[in-house]
């Protein structure tokens, strides 16, 4: 005999109502209704979607010298260049190139590391504290006091210390090639900590839930239960950590770059900018350093306020 | 002659040890701390009968049911299904036919359904678990038949958790748990966190599953009426030993061990008749450091140097299993 | 007629949500006499604890009663100030919750707690206060409480503890006592004693109570009366024999039949179809007509009020209907 059984709903009316959901949920009604959160994640979209596209968006490819005319430097903001006429919004560096460009391409490089970075001690943190919170006993004492000890320390210092160890492994030769992917490492390895202390406790508390045991009456392995059960539920705090390591880690990156030891000055980050600005503030060529800066402030808050929004939102007692 | 039992429990014994972290420990100077949750405790059940175990907090009843679903390890003694018993090599061959057999109902339907999965996915996790089926289509149709099995519609399998009243969230975690045609289902306090309209039901589908589906229960509660109701033979417990083993009917009329005829004379009486009971007296003692000789004697009317002295363990008293020395003096 | 010592009279509470106002009790009106003790009934989300909370002046934001009015001895507390509602609180009406640490500061001794209380609200030298204490603790049946009036609430079990909040309530001689789940916590056996003691000591002391519960047999061995709730508002109010011996509002009715009791040998319990609606899905008419076998079609459209003497009421379509006709000597076939 036939059952009549039948499937309600078609892949696409179901995607139309998980949408409907979503536009519907609480979280979602909260930020219609926060023009802050709104604004913050218009202009972090804006930043992504400019560096993204900087290559047909910028009026100079700021990494490739021979694009760069001396003969335009030190032009102000609003200037004209004397051979092609080209109008430097920004003004220029010593070098002839435009600010702007530069801004463009940095943001690029920021965002790049910022974002690798993110995922990489994500990754990390949550692998680990999923771990610890999972196994405990010495396998957890051993992660948590190997945290303790990385959190005693302030993050800069953790990631010069990588960095420098990492550019005494890699055979000056490929230092140009390998100095993105060293300053992401280096800067992942300093925020793991806090993501494997929040994912170890939120993960302490699913594991004596039911549905975990459930799974183990099942005969599930540990490796299953941790990726299917446990992990989907202890990602949302993650997320809000994520997002508010994302603006310490473009400011991280830039204090970095800023003191010389992270991105090759040939592919300069928005660190790299201010380095290379601030040299001429007091010579008068003030543009140099301002917008650089500025660029910086505005995409760290914007990305800090959207994260403290979300922390909220997902939160309402710590309101 | 009665057949060979489906459930056999042999002198389960577990202790946990509830000692800070060493460190504290030593600087502390404090000694390691034992408790012992579950002591000597032996019983059997049949086939489609429905064992209860009732006991107060403390009493060991939840640690049982995780050793018999293979969540904990027993310290000492053993539980043999089928004959086989658990911890021999024989069960490791098997294993995963043993738990197959051997599913678990949770006490509360808003911890035992992950909140991140659908309803049909969380239905369907024992078939894959098990690999009984591994065509989608297959799958699809035997948790649309579950849900009609425990009184839920076939579409419901596409929702959420968190859309469903508890009532229904139990009846979804019956669904899973008789997804792999298990013949053994532990119920650790199956309603307890359910309010009594929806509990009834619950009790009710329960039964009907048992009659349909050949099913043999054990059943965990503190509810000693929800028990007298579901029970074929109930197992009192008291700070983690069984101090009387009795068929339902004849444990509720006529108690013997003095715990159990205090924990009767506790229940409320909703139909006020007006029954003359004796006052309760004391509170558990801490398990940690249960009293010497008997536990129960510190709260016992009817205590005497022996008991203070002797722990009295389960035995035949004129028909009746009951671990009291004075039943056994002829003194109760 | 003597004044009730608590009166509440047509209230209504809503929760604000951002889509609309859900109600949360809808018309509740009931007094509780002097000495007496009046069960309040009902699953969860019935509305029994907002009920408690509302008497109390308890109730959270985004909560806020909508109307109707709430009368200690007479006097109108609903509309009260803050800090008026303090004093009542602390004095006049005592509150026990289900978990006796939500009342016990941990880090006091139980004494200083109980004494606190006292010599705040009462004129009373510290020494006279103390000498109290321990009477009071005594009273409620802690052994030895001239040491344990200096034990910390931890030191305690959780029978002892709920045993100590007694005292700390009775201190002041209330005229009202709310007890929110007061056993629900507790184990069958200890459980027994603390309803016991509740009996006595409202007696004793000549004390109303409030007490809200989801179980009915609480109930049985406690209340004097009983008011049976169903999403937000009262079915069924009576003489607590009268009540579970001869319920007349069909949720009450089985409600009482679902109970698995240690006499009744039924096969099956009775069963009420389906569960309460949520606060955001009740039905038009009357809330119980989607489980209720009898309902007609006055009961899809109309909510029921609540009618009937000064001893029981019921607020359901068919048992009017019955009624109506006695009345009117008609005889029903």
């Amino acid at each position: 005999m036939q059952k009549t059984y039948s499937q309600p709903t078609s892949r696409r009316e179901a995607l139309g109502s998980t949408l409907r959901r979503a536009w519907d949920s609480d979280l979602a009604w909260s930020f219609r209704h926060s023009p802050m959160a709104i604004l913050a994640s218009f202009t972090t979209l804006v930043f992504f979607l400019l560096a993204l596209f900087a290559p047909w968006i910028a009026p100079q490819n700021a990494f490739d010298p021979g694009a760069i005319r001396l003969e335009d430097g030190f032009l102000e903001p609003m200037e004209r260049s004397s051979s092609t006429g080209m109008l430097y919004v920004l003004g220029t560096d010593s070098q002839g190139r435009d600010i702007l460009s530069a801004i463009l391409y940095g943001s690029r490089i920021s965002l790049l590391v910022g974002f690798a970075s993110v995922g990489f001690s994500m990754v990390l943190g949550v692998t680990l504290g999923l771990i610890a919170g999972f196994v405990g006993g010495r396998t957890d004492a051993l992660i948590m006091r190997i945290a303790d000890i990385q959190l005693s320390f302030p993050a800069i210092l953790i990631a010069l210390l990588v960095f420098g160890i990492g550019r005494g492994l890699i055979p000056p030769s490929q230092h140009e090639q390998m100095a993105i992917i060293v300053l992401i490492i280096a800067i992942g390895l300093s925020h793991w900590a806090q993501y494997a202390r929040t994912v170890r406790g939120s993960t302490m508390v699913e594991k004596g839930k039911e549905y975990v045991q459930a799974a183990r009456v099942m005969g599930r392995s540990s490796l299953a239960i941790m990726r299917e059960h446990v992990l989907p539920n202890v990602i949302g705090p993650v997320l809000v950590i994520a997002t508010i390591n994302l603006a310490l880690a473009i400011i991280e990156e830039a204090t970095l770059s800023f003191l010389g030891v992270g991105v090759p000055p040939t592919q300069p980050s928005l660190g790299t900018l201010i380095r290379v600005g601030q040299q001429f503030l007091f010579s008068g060529e003030w543009w140099i350093l301002l917008f650089p800066s500025l660029a910086l402030i505005i995409l760290a808050l914007a990305v800090n306020l959207f994260g403290d929004w979300l922390r909220d939102a997902l939160n309402p007692r710590l309101k | 002659m009665s057949p060979a039992p489906l459930v056999e429990v042999d002198r389960l014994w577990r202790v946990f040890d509830v000692s800070g972290p060493w460190l504290n420990r030593v600087l502390e100077r404090r000694p390691r701390l034992f408790l012992t949750a579950v002591a000597d405790v032996s019983f059997a059940i049949g086939r489609r009968e429905t064992f209860a175990l009732v006991g107060e907090s403390g009493s060991g009843k939840s640690t049982i049911a995780k050793i018999i679903v293979g969540l904990l390890p027993p310290s000492e003694g053993d539980v043999r299904i089928d004959g086989i018993s658990m911890s021999s090599p024989e069960a490791r061959k098997k294993r995963a036919d043993l738990r197959r057999r051997i599913q678990m109902i949770f006490q509360d339907p808003y911890a035992s359904l992950n909140p991140r999965w659908r309803v049909d996915r969380i239905i369907a996790e024992p078939l894959r678990a098990f690999g009984l089926m591994r065509d989608r289509k297959d799958i699809e149709g035997r948790v649309a038949e579950l849900l009609e099995l425990v009184g839920l519609d076939p579409s419901d399998g596409h929702k959420y958790p968190h859309e469903f009243s508890g009532g229904q969230r139990q009846r979804i975690a019956i669904a899973r748990a008789l997804a792999a045609n298990p013949e053994f289902i532990v119920c650790d306090e199956p309603t307890s966190a359910l309010d009594v309209s929806v509990q009834a039901q619950i009790l009710n589908l329960m039964r009907d599953l048992q009659d349909q589906l050949g099913l043999t229960y054990l059943f965990i509660s503190h509810n000693l009426a929800v028990v007298r109701h579901m029970a074929t033979r109930i197992g009192v417990l008291y700070l983690g030993r069984l101090v009387e083993v009795a068929p339902s009917r004849e444990l509720f009329s006529n108690p013997r061990h003095p715990y159990t005829r205090m924990l009767l004379d506790a229940v409320p009486d909703l139909e006020m008749t007006g029954r003359v009971r004796r006052p309760v007296e004391g509170e558990i003692p801490n398990p940690i450091n249960p009293p010497k000789g008997c536990g129960f004697h510190p709260r016992c009317p009817y205590q005497n140097e022996r008991c203070r002295r002797e722990t009295p363990i389960l035995s035949d008293e004129n028909g009746r299993l009951v671990a009291c020395h004075g039943v056994a003096e002829a003194r109760i | 007629m003597r004044i009730p010592v608590l009166s509440v009279r047509n209230l209504y509470v809503a929760f604000a949500t951002r889509r609309a106002d859900l109600v949360a009790l809808e018309d509740v009106s009931f007094d509780i006499a002097e000495g007496e003790i009046l069960g309040v009934v009902g699953e969860s989300g019935a509305g029994k604890s907002v009920t408690g909370a509302a008497v109390i002046g308890l109730i959270e934001p985004p909560g806020r009663i909508t109307g109707g009015e709430i009368r200690l001895k007479g006097e109108r507390i609903d509309n009260l100030p803050l800090s008026a509602m303090r004093k009542i609180r602390g004095k006049r009406i005592g509150m026990v919750f289900q978990d006796p640490l939500t009342s016990l500061n941990p880090l006091f001794r139980i004494g200083d707690q109980i004494v606190e209380t006292m010599m705040v609200h009462l004129d009373l030298s510290a020494a006279e206060a103390r000498r109290r204490a321990i009477e009071l603790l005594g009273e409620v049946g802690i052994p030895a409480p001239e040491q344990r009036i200096d034990a910390f609430p931890h030191e305690l079990s959780g029978g002892m503890r709920q045993r100590v909040v007694l005292a700390m309530v009775l201190c002041t001689n209330p005229e009202l006592i709310i007890a929110d789940e007061p056993t629900t916590a507790l184990d069958v056996s200890v459980q027994a004693q603390i309803i016991a003691l509740l009996k006595r000591l409202a007696k004793s002391h000549g004390t109303s109570v409030m007490l809200i519960t989801h179980d009915m047999g609480v109930i049985a061995e406690t209340a004097d009366r009983v008011a049976v709730m169903y999403a937000g508002r009262i079915v069924e109010i009576g003489p607590v024999r009268e009540v579970l011996k001869n319920p007349r509002h069909p949720y009450t009715q089985g409600l009482m039949g679902s109970i698995p009791t240690l006499t009744s040998d039924a096969e099956r319990l009775v069963q009420i179809p389906g569960s309460m609606p949520r606060l955001n899905a009740r039905p038009p008419g009357c809330a119980f007509n989607p489980r209720c076998a009898l309902a007609i079609d006055r009961c899809l459209c109309e909510r029921p009020p609540l009618v009937g003497d000064d001893r029981a009421k019921v607020a359901c379509w068919l048992v009017e209907a019955e009624e109506g006709a006695e009345q009117r000597g008609e005889v029903l076939s």
